[in-house]
């Protein structure tokens, strides 16, 4: 439900990260995230058919302290050329990983 | 979307007292004019709405310092008016002052101080009082029985004002002052400067002179005393309202009397003041500002702004960066010059950074944005002269900067003059400068791809670009035709993953292999070094395309480990494996460090022996070993504290359910719908408080016996090579050695609240009177840090 998925926002430490390169790997997303503290896992995401990376992953940390550095420091800064965008998520489940193809 | 409701509305109905006290000294076409309207609108409010006007007044002190004459102007303004009002404002500003020495807020205590002091400016406080409280400051701080650390601040705190007062103090009542300066000095000269050593951003002071924070602070106000007291900094807008602010009363300030100190408190930390430019750095030209000098109190006046500045925006780039680059001063210094300055004393501060490393590179990315023209620039420009001056940078700051570095390459298309770089080719690769370009390739191959980096370098720094990071497996098949011993299990291990075959089946294919360490006499052996190679390395290859399948392999075969990997001789062996398939790749090698830590195969303890095996010399000197012996002491740290905070909780819980049945016991008998029994399911035994303290014990023994190995690996490897280096006659300092020694003195400055705790236990143990003079003096710097 809406309310519940906001009780989650606040509380999550995952970013969605978009407007990644196609050609961005997960190495290099780790190498910079891991600027703003332990990096739980990344989960790259991947196009619904082809199963190659679409421009967009999950940053989960340990801690939302480490997140909430991630929004101010990397947000709007550059990988790869591109200009990254973080954003909140309320958590990543199985299957969110596949975009739109 | 509720939150965003509430905050919505306060803005609506800020109210205009607020508002007007915030916007003085704003908006109208002069600074003066302002004050003056809204010292008289205030006026009019007193009658009704006094106390919420003291309680702004008094708030705005510490949340806007850099309105410190303003403020101080429309309270002198008042206090003119209304007699009465500025008394109140006194006291309720002292109570503030003793409410923040009280709870050690050394900062709102300083700007505070520094308030008061700017009151006998515009006529509200009296000079003679105010210089009675200094007497008190310095009566504290040549008290011998409390740390120089406390004694340091008061005199900091007074030095600190003396900018702002010290002429009109000087003008009336000059022989006191005289006496104030003499206790100053008297107490300089005493005072211990063993921290310095530990500070110091660089091992010479060839280029500029790194001073102590304290020591420069008290010689640019002794040459402010020589120039009359006459500074071209601050603003004073009380000077406009002379006539009406002479006509006013002044009020003496009441007794204030230091707290006490005591073992919990904590006290700011000593410096180094940071110095990269002077004004042959900067831009030349008859309109061009010159930057002040090292001992000219504008430069300590307008750093201080900066970091307040940095200090309030740093976590939001863009407003710091628009306040940095729209200082009120800019006009008169090299303005661009002054906030790079200021953002890397920052980045470069030791022991530690108080924002993450990051935080600096982001607001130097974002200043670039803003001011295009002349911030790459000076960017370059201090690149430059950071990497000529890098044989003699401390280990902890080289890493700083080449993080940095790489970092904000990423940022701009990894365009670099590497050419102008290339005499550093010829020095011994152990030295700082093929070292840090090395490291700066690798990091900018971290965050970009092997080609692009290898390709953007010039073709003579080929040596400094690392091999491919790709894993090498010991057990592939070979073109020589020789097979390692475990080649036919590595295969069939190979098979059973991609069978999904059980653990147990594994085991058995490891059995089979010969254990070297199976004496002849056949007696039970612990573990067998090649299976675990071969069934590490089998795994690592499995999980060797990225580093979620690293994670998953580990995480998946973790009781398979578990198994093998019995002791920490064992452990080692796991870790020789990691390092033997991943020796190119090292960001996967931290990573699957950190794993083999977080799944209980290895145990901080290994890592730390491992970073000091012969194996790892030819690393020794690089970064990325050091940053996972960090990454171990932080895991190791990380867990103690959990379990300390878990523990307190614990016992917090059972203090407040004793509470509750001493209560209830007055009460009726029965307790069948007692809400309080259901909390009391949660309130643990105490048997569960047991374990919990036992475990506690138990991480607080590993974690000194962490720190005892890593010292005590330090202590051998050092006094090795001096011993070393003495017999062949040789020079003990080379470049290996001061990597090293500052790798020593990085582990005590990164954890050093932990080591803290272990202190005494290092001295007796370690850190003996035999050791060499060299490695000992690291731990008595390390000691008076916090003297």
């Amino acid at each position: 439900s809406e309310t519940e998925r906001e009780r989650k926002l606040v509380t999550s430490s995952t970013l969605y990260i978009g407007n990644l390169s196609f050609y961005t790997r997960e190495y290099q997303i780790h190498e910079l995230f891991s600027k703003c503290g332990d990096v739980r896992r990344v989960i790259m995401g991947l196009d619904r058919f082809k199963k190659t990376p679409c421009g967009f992953c999950f940053v989960e940390y340990y801690h939302r302290e480490d997140a909430e550095n991630a929004m101010r420091f990397i947000n709007g800064t550059r990988l790869d050329d591109r200009v990254v965008r973080t954003d909140w998520d309320a958590g990543f489940e199985e299957g969110r990983q596949y975009g739109r193809g | 979307k509720r939150r965003r409701t509430t905050s919505h509305t306060e803005k609506k109905e800020e109210d205009p007292i607020k508002s007007q006290i915030l916007t003085a000294g704003e908006k109208t076409s002069s600074v003066e004019t302002s004050i003056e309207s809204v010292a008289k609108s205030l006026e009019s409010e007193l009658a009704t709405q006094k106390a919420k006007i003291l309680e702004l007044l008094v708030e705005v002190v510490t949340t806007h310092p850099e309105k410190c004459s303003v403020y101080s102007t429309l309270a002198g303004l008042l206090n003119a008016k209304n007699y009465n009002f500025g008394g109140e404002y006194v006291e309720t500003l002292v109570k503030t002052f003793k409410e923040h020495l009280k709870s050690g807020n050394w900062l709102h205590a300083q700007y505070t101080l520094r308030f008061i002091s700017d009151l006998v400016n515009s006529h509200v406080i009296s000079a003679t009082s105010l210089l009675q409280l200094y007497d008190t400051f310095m009566e504290g701080a040549v008290d011998s029985t409390v740390p120089q650390v406390r004694r340091d601040w008061l005199v900091f705190a007074i030095l600190n004002c003396l900018p702002w007062v010290g002429r009109e103090l000087y003008d009336k009542k000059e022989q006191t002052v005289e006496r104030l300066m003499m206790t100053i000095d008297n107490f300089m000269r005493k005072r211990k400067r063993t921290h310095v050593g530990m500070l110091r951003v660089w091992s010479n002071d060839d280029n500029h002179k790194q001073e102590e924070y304290l020591e420069c602070l008290w010689l640019q106000v002794e040459k402010l005393k020589l120039d009359g007291w006459i500074e071209k900094h601050i603003n004073r807008p009380y000077l406009a309202f002379d006539s009406v602010l002479c006509e006013a009363l002044q009020h003496n300030l009441p007794q204030i009397s230091l707290p006490p100190h005591h073992e919990n408190m904590l006290y700011p930390a000593p410096s180094v003041v940071y110095r990269m430019f002077d004004y042959t750095d900067c831009p030349e030209g008859p309109l061009a500002p010159v930057l002040p000098g090292t001992h000219s109190i504008e430069r300590y006046l307008i750093e201080q702004e900066l970091r307040d500045i940095l200090r309030k925006y740093h976590n939001e780039r863009r407003e710091c960066t628009s306040h940095l680059l729209e200082y009120q001063h800019n006009n008169r210094v090299p303005l661009e010059y002054m906030v790079v300055e200021v953002i890397f004393g920052e980045l470069f501060r030791l022991p530690t950074p108080e924002y993450l490393e990051i935080c600096y590179g982001s607001v130097l990315i974002e200043l670039c944005r803003k001011s295009p023209a002349i911030i790459p620039q000076v960017l370059a420009q201090t690149t430059e002269l950071l990497f000529e001056r890098l044989d003699t940078m401390h280990p902890a700051c080289i890493d700083r900067f080449a993080n940095w570095f790489s970092y904000h390459l990423s940022n701009f298309q990894f365009r670099w003059t590497w050419e102008d770089w290339s005499r550093a080719l010829e020095l011994d690769p152990d030295h700082p400068k093929p070292k840090f370009i090395a490291e700066v390739i690798l990091k900018c191959l971290r965050l970009s791809y092997y080609e692009r980096i290898a390709d953007s370098v010039p073709k003579t720094f080929e040596r400094l670009v690392p091999p491919t990071p790709e894993p090498i497996y010991k057990f592939a098949d070979r073109d020589d035709g020789k097979t390692e011993i475990g080649t036919l299990q590595s295969k069939q291990l190979q098979a059973a993953f991609r069978g999904k075959a059980a653990h147990e089946d594994m085991i058995v294919i490891l059995s089979e292999i010969p254990n070297p360490l199976e004496g002849d006499e056949g007696g039970p052996t612990s573990h067998n070094p090649i299976a675990i190679d071969v069934f590490a390395q089998t795994l690592f290859m499995l999980g060797s395309k990225s580093l979620t399948h690293a994670h998953a392999a580990i995480a998946k075969y973790q009781p398979v480990f578990k198994r093998i990997v019995e002791n920490e001789d064992a452990q080692l062996c796991v870790l020789k494996s990691a390092y033997s398939v991943w020796k190119n790749d090292t960001q996967m090698l931290s990573v699957v460090v950190d794993m083999l830590l977080k799944y209980q195969i290895v145990e901080c303890a290994a890592v730390a022996n491992w970073v000091f095996l012969k194996e790892m010399q030819p690393d020794f000197t690089r970064i990325y070993l050091w940053e996972i012996l960090h990454l171990t002491i932080r895991k190791m740290n990380k867990h103690v504290s959990r379990l300390s905070f878990d523990l307190n909780e614990a016992r917090e819980k059972v203090r407040k359910a004793e509470m509750n049945t001493s209560e209830s016991e007055d009460e009726d008998g029965d307790h069948a719908d007692n809400p309080k029994d259901k909390d009391n399911k949660d309130v643990p035994t105490e048997e569960q408080v047991d374990k919990m303290e036992e475990k506690l014990e138990a991480a607080q023994a590993d974690q000194k016996n962490l720190f005892l190995i890593v010292f005590q690996r330090f202590i051998m490897i050092l006094s090795e090579h001096i011993a070393r280096c003495d017999t062949d006659g040789k020079t003990f300092n080379t470049a290996w050695y001061r990597w090293t020694i500052g790798r020593l003195q990085q582990v005590f400055m990164q954890h050093a609240e932990q080591v803290a705790q272990y202190s005494s236990t290092l001295e007796t143990l370690l850190f003996t009177q035999d050791l060499d003079r060299n490695i000992l003096e690291i731990f008595h710097q390390f000691q008076a840090l916090r003297a």
